[in-house]
């Protein structure tokens, strides 16, 4: 694990208009993560969390302050610029899955690399192996509807590593998922941070929040506690 | 007027050759058998006359005068005949028994009543009409596909909902009639809406076939007949097509519309 | 994979696809139906009146040929003095009547035309020669209606007083040919003879007199020019050029080429509204999936391209489909309009012309980019995290 920051926030803000009054949803969060770590960020319904992994993610800006990811102020970006960059450096997992019914789980997990011009034949083998990684080489040829969530979760899993990201975040990725998939899932994760990814992840789930090596906890858009190193039993 | 005026004879002209010829009630002019004859007839214009609303004329560009009749049958050399006589009678067994009595006395002409020639006659407007009844099958066919897109579409959008109420425990019957209720809405504000369109898209098509062939005749004609066939018409085909997305996401099991 | 991604989708509501491309089809169909309309008539009347080279009509003055029962005096001289046009290489004089085919039950009427054979550009002879004094070529409807065949004697006159049941003229003539008769229908019964036969039949009345001229012009003499200077020669006459006629003709038909428009635009703004509306629901339904890819780093314009290619198959499939409907309803619709009494059998109302063609199902499918670039972009710009979140909530 290196020592030097990964992800970078720095009194980031993030508000929402609402009926004229504002909603503070990220309040002033700073927040250094270091590669290779697995950090879970905790905390109850409304509290922020969520918003602060889509501002983690690229996928929002923060109203003020700065995110930094690697060596790229991603909060300045410009929209085209910052597709591009989730696009190669961060794999996303959301509590829905959110898999094209349309595509099989290799097409699913092809269309990331598809979009960053990887040639058919690399994608191909690249989608199958990472499949295999995640135990279904047996069901690529399979549409969503056919996978059962657990299965869904893990093809969605791959599709967020497809173009090799530096960072894995996941909201709430075992939220639709029942205890012994749930338990599939988190093991997957473990794996996936003893091999060096760096993992953010934002979750009610008390066991995904054991398996990682430090909580966040947050309260009305602050982090109120967070604890690096958790002991494991 | 000068004395030798008094004794020129009058003609009535056409509102066309009125507007063309620049031509006003009370200018002389020359009539003639053929063009270049000095010699003709001079004769006032008397009277400026709307054209007869008569589809028959109005793709026509000639122009029309009415003169006296012997006037007329001197100049072209005609002599001592006519092309035709229309006769008025009292109507209805007076008409028929005048019909009788001339074609027994006539020699070498025939007696009709006027609705056999203008059948006779209007072979140009059945055609016309057959043309027009194609494009409107065609018109219809293509709306009711549209239509049905559309309801299914609509109908579609509410799946959730439709999910929801199913779940609830609403029965499918329930469901369907509610679409329904909702189409025949959609179906009825459309007629009427429509209806006024008719309307109004028809008096732009008379103001603007009277003004390019000139005539009085009046092109689009919004009938009770018309309007109650097209109400009737896109009321069943905007319901049947509700009715039949309706039935289509009713049989779909709820679970199934959530996407589960 | 755009593509594959579009087709999917396309796939993913497959009656609903179905009906869209239907509906885009019937839309097809009518606006490559207008376009035949609107440029059918111009054509093939003009197609014509250039058939046999004559590039000029001339007719009594103020009317146009066979609108009326005026003719032309001194029609020798007429002939003479347009001859005399520089550019012109022919002129055919023409005389229209009726003529009755004595001796059965009941007389037959036709139409008659006085011609000169070595000029004339009436008919085509199939079978037979051309006629000379007392003999004349007929048409299959008369020939059918007389039971004559060629080589036959027919008792024929002209200029029936009805009321004194007597003819001006009335002679026996042979049938020497069989003729299609270009400007008139196949149904219509018609006959040809020489112009003086017709001539001195016709009595006094039709004494050197004609309905009209045909003149024919040289390659490379304006035919306007020559016009101007037949009306300059001859006062009491209307000449009237191809172009000229086919204005007339389309002024007189212009209801038909302004339906043809109207109905035109209707169909592309319905298929445009087809297209819009297939695509805005469906783009609907997939805003979460959308989110999902431009969380994922699928670019805005891929997303855009993704939904315009469903338009475009949609419009695509459509407009094919509704190239061979348009077609078949176009026959149907001609067919109707061919019952116009009267009509020569060579106009058709519906032409097809690939380039029109072509150009007015290129404009659907425009229409239906058209129709998915607004809502694609509206949901490829759709702010990731809120609709996520009403998508998660939903």
């Amino acid at each position: 694990m290196s020592g030097q920051p990964l992800l970078l926030l720095r009194d980031a803000h993030r508000d929402y208009p609402h009926s004229g009054e504002p909603v503070h949803a990220v309040r002033g969060v700073s927040l250094d993560i270091t590669q290779g770590e697995y950090v879970a960020i905790i905390g109850p319904s409304g509290c922020g969390k969520s918003t602060l992994l889509n501002l983690l993610g690229a996928i929002d800006r923060p109203t003020k302050g700065s995110v930094t990811i690697g060596a790229t102020a991603v909060s300045t970006l410009p929209d085209k610029a910052a597709t591009h960059f989730r696009l190669t450096n961060i794999g996303f997992v959301f509590q829905r899955f959110y898999l094209l019914p349309v595509l099989t789980a290799q097409e699913n997990v092809e269309l990331p690399m598809a979009e960053a011009k990887v040639p058919a034949t690399e994608r191909r083998s690249r989608a199958r192996e990472l499949l295999g990684y995640v135990g279904l080489a047996a069901r690529a040829d399979h549409r969503p509807a056919e996978l059962s969530g657990g299965e869904q979760q893990r093809v969605a899993i791959a599709r967020a590593l497809a173009n090799r990201p530096i960072v894995l975040l996941a909201d709430e990725p075992t939220g639709e998922l029942d205890a012994r998939t749930g338990g599939d899932v988190i093991a997957l994760f473990d794996r996936l941070n003893r091999d060096g990814m760096t993992i953010v992840v934002v979750t009610h789930d008390e066991k995904l929040a054991g398996a990682a090596r430090r909580v966040i906890h947050m309260l009305d858009g602050r982090i109120v506690r967070d604890e690096p190193l958790l002991r494991r039993a | 007027m000068a004395p030798w005026e008094a004794a020129v004879r009058t003609i009535a002209i056409d509102q066309r050759l009125a507007a063309d010829a620049g031509l006003r009630v009370g200018d002389l002019v020359v009539l003639a058998a053929e063009p270049g004859r000095a010699n003709g007839d001079t004769v006032r214009i008397a009277a400026i006359v709307q054209r007869r609303a008569d589809p028959s004329e109005v793709a026509r560009s000639e122009y029309r005068i009415r003169m006296h009749l012997d006037q007329l049958q001197r100049i072209v050399g005609y002599g001592d005949r006519v092309d035709r006589f229309a006769i008025a009678t009292a109507g209805g067994a007076a008409a028929d028994s005048a019909l009788r009595r001339i074609n027994s006395v006539a020699f070498g002409f025939r007696a009709y009543p006027s609705r056999e020639i203008a059948v006779e006659t209007s072979k140009t407007f059945v055609v016309v009409s057959r043309f027009h009844r194609a494009i409107g099958m065609i018109t219809i066919v293509a709306s009711a596909t549209f239509l049905f897109c559309i309801m299914l579409l609509k109908v579609d959008e509410r799946r959730r909902d439709v999910a929801a109420m199913r779940l609830m425990g609403i029965s499918r019957a329930t469901v369907v009639r509610t679409v329904i209720l909702e189409s025949s809405f959609v179906a009825l504000l459309g007629s009427l809406f429509g209806v006024g369109l008719g309307f109004v898209t028809s008096a732009l098509v008379n103001a603007h076939y009277q003004a390019v062939y000139r005539t009085p005749l009046r092109f689009a004609i919004v009938t009770p007949g018309t309007v109650a066939y097209s109400v009737l018409l896109s009321l069943v085909l905007g319901i049947g097509a509700g009715a039949l997305a309706a039935r289509r996401l009713a049989r779909t099991a709820p679970l199934t519309l959530f996407g589960r | 994979m755009r593509f594959q991604l579009a087709a999917l989708s396309l796939r993913r509501h497959a009656s609903r696809t179905l009906l869209a491309v239907l509906g885009v089809a019937v839309s097809a169909a009518m606006l490559l139906d207008m376009v035949m309309l609107a440029t059918g008539m111009r054509q093939s009347f003009a197609t014509l009146l250039g058939r046999n080279g004559f590039t000029i009509r001339v007719s009594p003055r103020g009317t146009l040929p066979f609108d009326t029962e005026a003719t032309i005096a001194q029609a020798r001289d007429a002939t003479i003095t347009m001859q005399r046009i520089a550019g012109v290489t022919a002129v055919a004089p023409v005389l229209g009547t009726t003529i009755h085919v004595l001796g059965g039950p009941n007389p037959v009427t036709a139409f008659a035309l006085g011609v000169d054979p070595a000029v004339q550009g009436d008919y085509e002879l199939l079978e037979g020669r051309e006629p000379v004094a007392d003999a004349l070529v007929a048409s299959d409807a008369l020939l059918r209606a007389t039971g004559a065949r060629i080589g036959d004697t027919l008792d024929v006159a002209i200029g029936f007083d009805p009321q004194i049941r007597t003819y001006t003229g009335r002679r026996r003539v042979v049938i020497c040919g069989r003729a299609r008769f270009t400007y008139l229908s196949a149904d219509d019964r018609a006959a040809a003879l020489p112009l003086a036969s017709v001539q001195a039949m016709g009595g006094p009345d039709r004494s050197d007199r004609v309905s009209l001229f045909m003149v024919r012009t040289a390659p490379n003499v304006d035919p306007e020019a020559t016009r101007l200077a037949i009306e300059r020669a001859l006062p009491r006459v209307t000449a009237l050029s191809t172009a000229g006629a086919i204005a007339e003709a389309e002024h007189r038909l212009s209801y038909f080429r302004q339906l043809a428009f109207i109905l035109g635009a209707v169909s592309l703004i319905v298929g445009f509204l087809l297209v819009t509306t297939i695509v805005t629901v469906s783009v609907n339904e997939r805003i979460g999936e959308i989110a999902i890819m431009r969380a994922i780093g699928v670019s805005r314009s891929h997303v855009v391209h993704q939904i315009v290619i469903e338009g475009i198959g949609l419009s695509l499939t459509g407009a094919a489909a509704g190239l061979i409907l348009g077609v078949f309803t176009a026959r149907w619709l001609n067919s109707i309009l061919r019952g116009f009494p009267g009509l020569p059998d060579a106009i058709d109302f519906f032409l097809f012309q690939p380039n029109s063609a072509f150009r007015a199902l290129a404009l659907l499918v425009a229409s239906g980019v058209a129709a998915g670039i607004y809502p694609a972009w509206r949901a490829a710009s759709l702010p990731i995290s809120a609709t996520l979140r009403e998508e998660a909530v939903g």
